[in-house]
């Protein structure tokens, strides 16, 4: 219970929760990758087009690590002194990890989806790639939000 | 600017000048002939006229452009010259096209060499298979000391076979050898699936010895036209096989040989093409006994060259421009500078004909955007650098020529925004120089740090995005004026800039000044006003005229849900900043000694890269949809079909003409 209330303990889980985000990203890159894999087969010409869509729910992933290392840094924990926080800036902090570790993971996943029928569609009609980015990055959207939201409370917080 | 005016042109001619008619056409590239096939079902048109082509022409030149296709792709696989990541035509003067094409009886004929040749690797690649197979299949009767076709000898049979390898074939063994005592059972060999059984018994026993073994699973295997024991027959295989890969190499390398031809044969190839587009346009050709009927589009400025044509060749034509509404191919015309952006519209759809082009308004925002949301020097740098060098040495054209050409003036803008927010591959200049030389350098923003003050470059972005919509808006206030309804224009674009400039000034302009308050509110009150009077103008009653208008008020979320979108401006590019400095500190950790500075060499240039790569893409993706969402959303309208001349869609090889 001491441990729950210590405020450098819940700001690490915040920075380990943002860092999950990638769990979403890993997810759907996994959803665009077995989807290339199969027009590839047919194909080996569509290996560029279907990797840049595969890259696209990737970056979830970084925009967690991102909140992940700006909380770090904010709490001193890379510089290797670590402040001492109070059980409120803490959660404070893990509160800001939650925008993007939820939607990282939900809108990661859903690009991958999204992605992935982009790469059937590339696989019919090469030249619409950047059709298919563009709805891959329709969802992208929401996880800019999000990381925009984390960041700018991170940032907000005076220690 | 913009899209290019059509012309529609009708040609009637005599038959015997229809082939120099279309050569002289393709060779102008400027005739895009467009299918008859209504006419073809008009009572009126069908009982004079039929139509033009040759169907089965076609498919033997398509049969033929295939076969040169596959020795183009066979040679290529033996090619050993390097080739550049990026192939660029090869220039031939007309002449020199035309002598290698009348004099193409040595090219058909290195053609049908290499197809024979490759025809040739293919069965012996079969044989290979063939008798690889053979060998695994006789693998496990190696130990098989008679010889494969002893089948019997005067009193006794001799067979072999399998059984599957569930029991032990102990059991039978022992059992077989119980019951028949003058039999001879042996295990030759056993693998996870099947044991190996030999068999030696007096004929007057082979149906019991047969019975018995049955309740085994045996399978009696023959081995046919084989004669020996099974190791001198996988003796001879193994010596069949050097063989065969001797012919291959041998036939391999009588391919390389051939590779000195490549550049004939792609010339052959695009001659094929070109031929079989010829005889491919005749199907859009109508004819009767001895004329022909040709209907098409062409650029207006072309029209005096493609006259002279027509005025020599004795036709009758008739040029007209388009009727009201009536769709023509599009073909875009802009100015060098914004030429290669059209890539980026055509990527979304080409405008309609009754629309605009929309790459003059929207390649500066496109440029701006994506230096924005990488703003790096350091990125930029590479980018603009790789961009312009490829296109310089590889004169490459078309598409990918007019993306890299858009992304050079996307690097100068990334260069441009990573010195107004002071990164130069982040701050990792900062840290090489605090690594490697030990010394402090600071860089300061031109204008401020991402990092230190989100929110000003957030409500910048926001600015930027509220002129984008608004020039997007101005657009079709153009269009409307254009087409002759400038008060649609007023109702629907000037209301919307009072209704969208009057509450931004009355909540923000208190801060600049008091009275930019008192015009907000003017500005809100005459913009809500004149969207209620007018949005509903379509209606008939008054009652819904009105709710019409009340309800199009709602449309100002669709406005601010727009405006938001722009922050992903300040997202993206926090995104290349933060992951920038993350790998500075992780370079920075092994601090100034021999292993700091090479692990801060790896982690620079493996990091940055990867950070380069994923950011340019988001970039560019991040860019091309507040183009085709938020911008084109309110103006435009695709769906415009591509002008496709009649020319020499060549793969290997630019024809020019020698200047005279």
């Amino acid at each position: 219970m001491e441990l729950l209330m210590n405020g450098n303990f819940l700001a690490i889980c915040g920075a380990a929760l943002a860092a999950l985000a990638g769990i979403g990203s890993a997810i759907g890159v996994g959803i665009v990758g077995q989807a290339a894999a199969g027009v590839v087969a047919e194909d080996p010409k569509k290996f560029g087009s279907t990797l840049i869509l595969q890259a696209l729910p990737g970056t979830q992933g970084i925009y967690g690590l991102l909140v992940a290392f700006i909380i770090m840094n904010k709490i001193g924990l890379i510089g290797g002194n670590m402040a001492e926080l109070t059980t409120g800036q803490g959660g404070f902090l893990l509160a800001a990890s939650l925008p993007i570790f939820i939607v990282g993971i939900i809108s990661a996943i859903h690009q991958g989806k999204v992605a992935a029928s982009g790469v059937m569609l590339v696989s019919k009609r090469p030249e619409e790639v950047a059709k298919a980015m563009v709805y891959a990055a329709m969802v992208e959207t929401y996880a800019v939000l999000a990381l925009l939201a984390s960041f700018l409370m991170v940032n907000g917080l005076t220690i | 600017m913009a899209i290019v005016k059509m012309n529609k042109i009708s040609i009637i001619g005599l038959g015997d000048v229809k082939t120099r008619l279309i050569r002289e056409l393709m060779d102008l590239g400027v005739v895009e002939i467009s299918s008859q096939d209504s006419k073809l079902t008009d009572s009126e048109w069908i009982s004079y006229v039929e139509k033009d082509g040759d169907e089965s022409e076609v498919l033997n030149l398509e049969a033929d452009i295939s076969k040169v296709n596959s020795v183009l792709v066979s040679l290529d696989k033996y090619d050993k010259t390097k080739k550049p990541m990026f192939s660029s035509k090869k220039t031939v003067s007309i002449d020199e096209f035309e002598n290698k094409v009348l004099d193409n009886k040595s090219i058909i004929e290195n053609v049908g060499l290499v197809l024979n040749l490759n025809n040739n690797l293919n069965e012996l690649t079969n044989e290979e298979n063939k008798i690889v197979s053979n060998i695994l299949s006789l693998k496990p009767w190696i130990k098989y000391g008679l010889p494969l076709e002893l089948s019997e000898t005067k009193y006794t049979s001799i067979f072999t076979g399998v059984v599957p390898n569930v029991s032990s074939s102990e059991n039978l063994i022992n059992e077989v050898k119980e019951k028949v005592n003058t039999c001879f059972i042996e295990l030759i060999n056993s693998d996870k699936d099947q044991n190996y059984l030999s068999v030696i018994c007096l004929k007057s026993d082979k149906d019991e010895v047969f019975e018995l073994l049955k309740q085994y699973g045996f399978n009696t295997v023959v081995f046919k036209d084989l004669i020996g024991t099974a190791a001198e027959n996988i003796v001879k295989y193994e010596k069949e096989i050097s063989e065969t890969s001797n012919k291959k190499k041998q036939i391999e390398a009588d391919i390389s040989e051939s590779v000195q031809y490549i550049d004939d044969i792609q010339l052959y190839y695009d001659y094929l093409v070109i031929e079989r587009d010829k005889l491919k346009s005749l199907d859009n050709i109508l004819k009767t006994n001895k004329t022909f009927y040709i209907e098409g589009w062409l650029p207006q400025k072309s029209k005096e060259k493609v006259e002279s044509v027509l005025k020599q060749n004795e036709c009758w034509y008739e040029i007209n421009e388009p009727e009201e509404g009536e769709e023509f191919p599009i073909l875009l015309d802009n100015n060098t500078l914004v030429d290669p952006f059209e890539v980026i519209t055509g990527l979304y759809s080409l405008p309609s004909s009754s629309n605009i082009d929309p790459t003059s308004s929207m390649w500066f925002f496109f440029v701006f955007f994506f230096g924005m949301m990488l703003g790096d020097v350091g990125y930029g740098l590479i980018l603009a650098l790789a961009c312009g060098l490829v296109v310089k040495m590889f004169k490459l054209e078309g598409t990918s020529g007019k993306m890299l050409k858009s992304l050079f003036w996307c690097g100068i803008s990334t260069m441009f925004w990573g010195v107004m927010f002071g990164s130069y591959f982040g701050d990792g200049i900062v840290a090489a120089a605090k690594t490697i030389f030990n010394v402090d350098i600071i860089i300061k923003p031109f204008w401020t740090n991402p990092m230190e003050d989100p929110m000003n470059v957030l409500i910048v972005s926001f600015a930027f995005g509220l002129i984008h919509l608004f020039v997007g808006l101005g657009v079709k206030a153009y269009m409307l004026i254009r087409d002759g309804k400038p008060l649609d224009a007023l109702y629907d674009v000037g209301f919307w800039y009072l209704f969208i400039i009057g509450p931004v000034l009355l909540l923000a302009g208190g801060t600049i000044s008091p009275v930019l308050v008192i015009i907000g509110k003017y500005m809100t009150i005459i913009g809500m006003i004149g969207l209620v009077l007018t949005q509903g103008r379509e209606k008939k009653n008054i009652i819904s005229k009105l709710t019409s208008g009340v309800l199009s008020l709602y449309g100002i979320t669709g406005y601010l849900s727009d405006v938001l979108s722009y922050s992903r401006l300040l997202a993206l590019g926090l995104a290349t900043g933060v992951i920038s400095s993350v790998l500075s500190i992780m370079g920075s950790m092994g601090g100034h000694t021999i292993i700091g500075i090479i692990l801060f060499l790896v982690v620079f240039v493996i990091g940055h890269s990867l950070n380069f790569a994923i950011n340019a893409l988001g970039a560019f993706v991040h860019s091309a949809r507040l183009q085709y969402v938020e911008f084109f959303g309110k103006f435009y309208e695709g769906g415009g079909e591509p002008f496709n001349p009649l020319t020499k869609k060549t793969k290997y090889i630019k024809i020019i003409k020698e200047e005279n």
